[in-house]
C-alpha cells in the first residue's frame, strides 16, 4: 500500500506539466505493441536516444519507472521482491526496484503487477545497456534482467571516454575514443535493425541529432536564466524539468517544453518573482541524485530563504558551441564527439587547480557563475558511481575557498528505509545557521 | 545581573545551564524520559533552584537538542550542532574538530577560529558509535553506565569484536561472557569498536587538530582514550562534557541580549 504523502508544489507552471510527460512515456511502452512498435529497456545518458527515436523504438526507462515508484512511496514491494532473490539493498535501487517489478510480472505470466504505479511499464522486446567508466548497473542490470526475461535479446555497448588523469593530455586520446564509440553505435544500429526488422533511415537520424543539438542549446540557455537574483526556478523544479532532456531528447515535444519554460522564466525575472521571498541564501546542489520520495525537502530549504539556482545533477548537457565539435557527415560520429567532449570539457579547467578533478572544476564554475553562498551534496548510498568522491570534492572545495559552508546529506534514490525526515531537517537547520554565521562574518 | 539559560533536550538526557555574562552559574542534568516538555521544565527549574533563582530572573532562553521544539518557554531554538560548536569554542578555542558522542547520535563537527560550524557529519541510522551502544553493553554486564569508565581501566586483554554493529556486538559480548571473558576486557573491546567507528566518521570531515569530545560519551574516560589512540592525537575533554551544547545555547542567549 502506498504511503500517503503531501503533494509537492513546484514554483513554475511549466514544471507542473511534467507528470503528463512521464505518464506519456510509460503509456507509450504499453501502447507500443498495438502500434506495431518495439520497446527497448534503455538507460538515460547512453548515447542511444537518437537511434531509438529515429527507428520508432519506444524507450522503457528503468530509472524513470523506479523513480516514479519512489516518488509515490510505493517501491518497497518491488525492492523486497528483488531482495527475495538475493539482490542486496546496497545495490543500485533503480535497478533492484525495476528488476523486482519484472520478476513479479514474469511470475504472473506477463500480467501487470497489481497496483503498478501509473499503470506500469511495457515488457521490453530488447534490452540496451552501455558500460561506462563507473556505473556498473549499466551492464549488470541488463545481465540480471536476462535471468527473468529469457527471450529478450540484450545488447551492451561501451561508450567510454578518456579517463581523468591530471598528467595526461586527453586531447591526444580523443580521436581513439570517438572512433571506438562510433563503432559501438554502429553496432547498436545493426542490433536494432535485426530486432525491429527495419533499416535505419540515416537522413531521419541526422535530423533527430540536429534537433537534439538545438535542444541542448535551448536547455542551457534556459537554465542560465536561473542566474537571476532572485532565481525564478530552483533545483526542486529542475528535478522535474530534467524529464524532457533526459528521457525525450530528440523529440519536438522536448524542444517545445524548453521554449515554454524559457518564456515563463523570462516573465518571472521581468516581474522579480523568485522561488523564495526573500531569497537569503543561494546554494549549489553539487552532487547526487535526489531522494525521490523526499522532494519536499527542497521546499523546506525554500521556506528558510535558501534556494538552489543551479545543480550538477541531470545537467548533463552543454552549449554545443562550447564543445567545439569537429564536422562530420556521420550522425553517429557526431553523437560520439558530443559524448566524449561533454564528459571531458572540464578537464582543462581542472588541471589548473592542483589536486582538483573535473567534477570540482564544474562545481567551482557554477558556484561562481550563479553567485552561490554554500554547497550541498547528497549521498545516495545505493548509487556508488555518482556518489563516490563526494568527501574528496568537499575537501578540494575547502582548500580552494578556505572556508565554505558545505552540507552533506544522506539518503537513497528509491529506498525510503534510508531516510529520516526529522534528522534531515535537523541537518538542514544546522546548515542554515552556518550560512547565517558566514553572512554575519562577511558583514563584519 | 543578566541571566540567561540554555536547555539541551537530548534523546537520552536533558541538560540546563544558567549563565551570567558568559560564565556558568549552575547546571543540571536529568534523564529525558518520554515527556520532553515536562523534562525541559524540570531540568530548567533544577538548575535555577541551585542558585535560588526562578524563570522570572532569566532574560533569554535558548533551547536545543532533539526535543528543543517542545520547550514552549524558550525564546529561540537552535540546532545542537551550532550549540556544541559555540560551547566548545568558549571552553577550548583551539579546537577545530569536535566529536559529540550522544545517546542516539555521534557527530563529527568542524569548527573554525570563530567557533562556527563549517562542516558536520552524523552517524547514519546505526547505534554503533553512539552512547546507546554503551547502554546495551552495561545492561548485559548488569552494571550502571556510570561504572563503565572505571571498570574498563582494569582491562589487560581487550576483547576483539568482529563487528561494529551494536546488535551483533551484543550477542558477541554474551558469547564472550559465557567463555569467561572479564567485564573489563569486554568494555575495553567495546571502546575500541566504538572508537574505530567514530574515527571513521571524523575522517569524513577531515582530520584537523585539536580534537575535543563532548556529550555523555565523553564522560567515559576509556572511550575517550580509545578515540585518542585511533586518532593518534590528544583529545580534550571539558570538566562537564555533557553540558557543552546547553552551555553553547546559553552563550547564544547571551549574544542575543547583548545585540
Amino acid at each position: 500500500m502506498a504511503e500517503e504523502k503531501k503533494r509537492r508544489a513546484v514554483a513554475t507552471k511549466t514544471a507542473a506539466g511534467i507528470p503528463k510527460f512521464v505518464r506519456g512515456n510509460l503509456s507509450a511502452t504499453l501502447r507500443a505493441k498495438e502500434e506495431g512498435k518495439k520497446v527497448a529497456k534503455a538507460f538515460i545518458h547512453d548515447g542511444h536516444d537518437e537511434i531509438m527515436r529515429a527507428m520508432d523504438i519506444v524507450p522503457a526507462w528503468g530509472e524513470s519507472f523506479s523513480g516514479v515508484c519512489a516518488a509515490k512511496r510505493d517501491a518497497e514491494k518491488f525492492l523486497q521482491k528483488a531482495e527475495s532473490d538475493n539482490f542486496s539493498r546496497s545495490l543500485c535501487t533503480y535497478a533492484t526496484c525495476h528488476i523486482g517489478f519484472e520478476m513479479a510480472r514474469e511470475e504472473q505470466g506477463g500480467a501487470m503487477p497489481e497496483g503498478a504505479p501509473w499503470g506500469g511499464m511495457g515488457r521490453p522486446d530488447m534490452i540496451l545497456g552501455n558500460g561506462q567508466l563507473l556505473c556498473d548497473p549499466r551492464f549488470k542490470w541488463p545481465q540480471a534482467l536476462q535471468h527473468y526475461l529469457r527471450d529478450v535479446p540484450v545488447f551492451v555497448t561501451n561508450m567510454y571516454y578518456p579517463p581523468w588523469d591530471p598528467n595526461v593530455d586527453h586531447h591526444e586520446q580523443e580521436k581513439f575514443y570517438v572512433k571506438y564509440c562510433t563503432e559501438e553505435l554502429h553496432e547498436t544500429v545493426k542490433f536494432c535493425e535485426k530486432v525491429t526488422g527495419k533499416k535505419m533511415d540515416w537522413d531521419r537520424l541526422a535530423a533527430v541529432v540536429d534537433l537534439s543539438d538545438k535542444t541542448w542549446d535551448l536547455f542551457v540557455d534556459t537554465y542560465d536564466l536561473r542566474k537571476a537574483i532572485p532565481t525564478p526556478m530552483d533545483t526542486g523544479d529542475a528535478m522535474n524539468t530534467m524529464v524532457p532532456i533526459t528521457f525525450n531528447i530528440g523529440t519536438q515535444e522536448a524542444y517545445d517544453f524548453y521554449v515554454e519554460l524559457n518564456n515563463e522564466l523570462k516573465e518571472k525575472i521581468a516581474q522579480g518573482i523568485g522561488v523564495a521571498d526573500p531569497e537569503k541564501y543561494r546554494l549549489i546542489w553539487a552532487a547526487g541524485l535526489p531522494s525521490w520520495f523526499a522532494l519536499n525537502d527542497f521546499q523546506y530549504f525554500n521556506g528558510k530563504g535558501a534556494v538552489f539556482p543551479v545543480e550538477v545533477t541531470y545537467r548533463d548537457h552543454e552549449k554545443i558551441e562550447r564543445l567545439d565539435l569537429p564536422k562530420t557527415n556521420d550522425p553517429l560520429e557526431r553523437i560520439a564527439w558530443r559524448w566524449v567532449r561533454y564528459w571531458t570539457h572540464w578537464y582543462d579547467a581542472a588541471r589548473k587547480i592542483p589536486g582538483s578533478t573535473p567534477k570540482v572544476a564544474r562545481i567551482i564554475e557554477y558556484f561562481e557563475d550563479y553567485k552561490c553562498d554554500g554547497v550541498v551534496f547528497h549521498s545516495a548510498f545505493s548509487c556508488r558511481s555518482w556518489h563516490a568522491g563526494i568527501i574528496h570534492q568537499a575537501e578540494v572545495l575547502r582548500k580552494v575557498y578556505k572556508d565554505i559552508p558545505i552540507l552533506i546529506m544522506e539518503g537513497d534514490i528509491v529506498d525510503i528505509s534510508s531516510y529520516n525526515e526529522a534528522d534531515t531537517h535537523n541537518r538542514i537547520d544546522a546548515f542554515i545557521e552556518t550560512l547565517e554565521a558566514y553572512r554575519n562574518k562577511q558583514k563584519n | 545581573m543578566t541571566l540567561v539559560i540554555g536547555i539541551d533536550v537530548g534523546s537520552g538526557y536533558s541538560k540546563a545551564v544558567v549563565c551570567e555574562d558568559g560564565t556558568v552559574r549552575s547546571h543540571a542534568v536529568m534523564p529525558s524520559g518520554g515527556n520532553y516538555k515536562d523534562t525541559a521544565k524540570a531540568v530548567s527549574e533544577m538548575a535555577l533552584q541551585k542558585r535560588n533563582l526562578s524563570q522570572r530572573d532569566i532574560r533569554y532562553t535558548v533551547a536545543t537538542g532533539y526535543g528543543a521544539g517542545m520547550v514552549d518557554f524558550a525564546d529561540e531554538t537552535m540546532t545542537d550542532i551550532s550549540c556544541h560548536a559555540a560551547g566548545i569554542h568558549r571552553i577550548f578555542p583551539a579546537v577545530r574538530t569536535l566529536i559529540d558522542v550522544g545517546a542516539q547520535f555521534s557527530r563529527a563537527i568542524r569548527v573554525n577560529d570563530e567557533g562556527k560550524v563549517t562542516l558536520f557529519i552524523m552517524n547514519e541510522k546505526c547505534a554503533g558509535g553512539s552512547g546507546k551502544f554503551l547502554q546495551i553493553i552495561a545492561r548485559i554486564l548488569k552494571i550502571g553506565i556510570e561504572e563503565i569508565s572505571e571498570l574498563s581501566r582494569g582491562s589487560t586483554k581487550p576483547v576483539e569484536f568482529t563487528t561494529g554493529c551494536a546488535v551483533f556486538a551484543e550477542s558477541e559480548a554474551v558469547s564472550r561472557i559465557a567463555e569467561g571473558a572479564l567485564p573489563a576486557d569486554i568494555l575495553a573491546g567495546i571502546h575500541n569498536a566504538m572508537a574505530s567507528k567514530i574515527v571513521t566518521l571524523v575522517t569524513r570531515v577531515g582530520l584537523e587538530e585539536k580534537y575535543a569530545v563532548t556529550g555523555g560519551g565523553a564522560k567515559d574516560a576509556g572511550l575517550v582514550k580509545a578515540i585518542g589512540t585511533e586518532l593518534a592525537s590528544d583529545v580534550l575533554v571539558a570538566d562537564e562534557p555533557q553540558i557543552t551544547a546547553a552551555f553553547g545555547a546559553a552563550l547564544i542567549a547571551s549574544e542575543r541580549i547583548s545585540r
